[in-house]
């Protein structure tokens, strides 16, 4: 068996080398929050919580978290509602232009972001609209619905839809076949959806940048800020800004499990 | 008419159809179909794929609405009475268990929809488990958990939940292999039987509506062709289309009062263009039509044995005869025969 302890050490070494390659850029962004210069030289002369205690302490870090975070909540309930009924239309029903519709539909996905922001700012200011975080919010869901929508759709396609229909000839009305049959059916894509459209719109810099106008969402923070001024406390608002993102979706994701132990 | 078919129309009829049509587009695919079903029957309806034959039984299950025509329950018109609303429960092809559900949860879906508590729910749930045969044990287990054969069980014990007057099947064995499937269908009509329901079963397969049907109604196109019971078809097919579709049949062209395919006079009394004649009717000997064969092949069936025969002008035949039958080797020719009473006459 001297092949397969071969084979399995290799195993091993490409899975930590796949770990490695993911986790070492986290990590640096890490070890460079924990330094009290402006210039990386590592290892650092000093190793200091100080830029912590700066981010923590300033208006600014709140504000750019309640600003992602409007944008990205709107983002996640506006496209999981249009999404689903987007996905209904996509996958279930036959009707004229539905071929036309799924093409139209996921054409925004191939637009380069910087060009999708850059034609948006165009249009809200021909029509006389501020950018805020709104329509940076609106943005995001151009780009974003579509990615839902198939997350979703991929669920509409992975069931017999005879179980509906199972369902309505064994006396359930149509409100209590979407509860008993589509719901559960589709849930598992509608989670997947919502968690995409957190992240994406959480993380988006080239559609905030030319849509937020002077509301400043925290990637595009951390974009100016690294390339015009950079001090430690860059890296410490995005360890801060991860590790928020990351409890809202554990916290999602606790929600989930409870309330399917519930029932 | 037999005993049997007699006193099926003695009972009053539950399901009446009368000029059901239903068009998609430009196929029309179920036309003018009118039939009376009693209560307790056991109708099946057969047809070839594309028949539409899931069509109509969408239409009587209140799934597809018709073009035109009406459809009466117990003479109470139907027609826009919504699926959901009538007695009656269809068990689907792909079955359409509820795979996020479990066996339990499947068979109280009805029950549940109705509003029935709970602990009545399960308590009917284990009836029903043993009607279909399947032990309490089954009640906890998600259905994606279950062999194709209890799947079915599943299937049809959440369909008699919801309480149907009747049940209509879409040929829910289809995929299941052959020997569970004569299984099945014998608990089927067992099953029938003890409940007294009214069932109308789809198929495309005759010999499985032979075992079960009280009647059987055969649709070709979208026509209800022929309807009787399995004797009635079997002994009279109304044309061509019905024989061949009962199993491998002879079918002999008349011609000038000849049958030209064996060369030999055909019966003074013909009654059609075509006479029927089936496997076993053409035997080894000297009959009322005899002619000499070629034996091209021979295949065992158990007791039996199917001979395939060629005639002197290179028409093709089939005869079934018991035993062996080591005489009839590949490449020999035998004189077989059938007799005149044996034929049925069909004109198309
Ligand atoms: N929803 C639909 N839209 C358009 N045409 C349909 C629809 N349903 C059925 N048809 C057509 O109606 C005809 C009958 O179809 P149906 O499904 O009833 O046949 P079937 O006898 O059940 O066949 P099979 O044995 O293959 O299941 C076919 O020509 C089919 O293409
Ligand atoms: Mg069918």
């Amino acid at each position: 068996m001297r092949q397969g302890r071969h084979l399995s050490a290799l195993r091993t070494l490409w899975i930590v080398a796949i770990l490695a390659f993911l986790y070492i850029p986290i990590v640096s962004v890490v070890l460079a929050s924990l330094a009290n210069t402006r210039y990386m030289r590592f290892p650092h002369r000093v190793w200091t919580l100080e830029a912590y205690g700066d981010a923590l302490s300033s208006f600014t870090t709140w504000q750019l978290h309640s600003i992602s975070l409007s944008i990205a909540l709107s983002v996640v309930v506006l496209s999981t509602i249009l999404g689903t009924l987007g996905a209904v239309a996509f996958a279930r029903y036959d009707w004229r232009g539905r071929t036309w519709f799924q093409r139209f539909m996921v054409l925004p996905i191939f637009f380069p972001q910087p060009v999708l922001g850059l034609a948006l700012l165009l249009t809200f200011t021909a029509i006389g609209i501020q950018p805020s975080w709104k329509t940076a919010a609106l943005a995001h869901l151009v780009w974003i619905l579509p990615i839902v929508t198939l997350v979703i759709s991929v669920r509409f396609f992975g069931y017999d839809v005879a179980q509906e229909e199972a369902a309505y000839d064994l006396g359930a009305t149509h409100v209590q076949v979407v509860r008993e049959v589509t719901l559960p059916q589709i849930w598992p894509g509608i989670f997947s959806g919502i968690l995409f459209g957190f992240l994406l719109s959480w993380s988006n810099l080239p559609l905030s940048v030319f849509t937020s106008g002077p509301d400043t969402p925290l990637p595009v923070w951390l974009f100016s800020r690294t390339a015009t001024n950079y001090s430690p406390l860059v890296p410490s608002v995005a360890v801060i800004g991860t590790v928020v993102s990351a409890l809202i979706v554990v916290g999602a994701g606790l929600l989930l499990w409870a309330g399917r132990r519930l029932r | 008419m037999t005993a049997e078919a007699a006193r099926a129309t003695d009972r009053p009829v539950i399901l009446s159809l009368a000029g059901l049509s239903k068009t998609f587009g430009d196929t029309s695919a179920v036309k003018q179909v009118s039939l009376d079903i009693p209560e307790g029957e056991f109708l099946t309806i057969v047809g070839p794929s594309g028949s539409g034959k899931s069509t109509l039984v969408r239409l009587l299950a209140g799934l597809e609405t018709p073009t035109s025509g009406t459809l009466k329950l117990r003479g109470k018109d139907i027609t826009a009475l919504p699926a959901n609303r009538r007695p009656t429960a269809l068990v689907f092809q792909s079955l359409a268990l509820f795979d996020h559900r479990t066996v339990g949860q499947n068979i109280e879906f009805a029950m549940k929809m109705k509003g029935v508590p709970a602990d009545k729910r399960k308590a009917r749930a284990h009836e029903l488990l043993a009607l279909v045969r399947l032990s309490d044990s089954y009640y906890e287990r998600p259905v994606t958990h279950c062999s194709g054969g209890e799947r079915q069980r599943v299937a049809l014990a959440r369909a008699f939940a919801s309480d149907p007057e009747i049940l209509f099947f879409d040929e829910p064995l289809s995929a299941i292999d052959y020997r569970l499937r004569k299984t099945l269908e014998v608990e089927l009509k067992e099953l029938h039987q003890r409940t007294g329901r009214t069932f109308v079963y789809i198929t495309h397969s005759l010999e499985e509506a032979m075992i079960m049907s009280d009647r059987i109604a055969i649709l070709k196109d979208g026509d209800l062709i022929q309807i009787g019971t399995p004797a009635e078809i079997y002994r009279q097919p109304r044309d061509r289309f019905v024989a061949s579709f009962m199993g491998e049949v002879n079918i002999l062209r008349v011609e000038d009062g000849t049958f030209p395919d064996i060369g030999r006079p055909a019966p003074a009394d013909a009654a059609g263009a075509y006479a029927i004649v089936r496997p076993e009717d053409l035997l080894p000997g000297s009959r009322d039509v005899t002619a000499e064969y070629a034996v091209t092949q021979r295949l065992m069936l158990g007791s039996r044995t199917q001979l395939h025969l060629a005639s002197p002008s290179g028409a093709s035949f089939v005869s079934e005869i018991a035993g062996a039958a080591e005489v009839f080797q590949v490449g020999t020719s035998h004189a077989f025969g059938f007799d005149t009473d044996r034929i049925a006459w069909v004109d198309r």
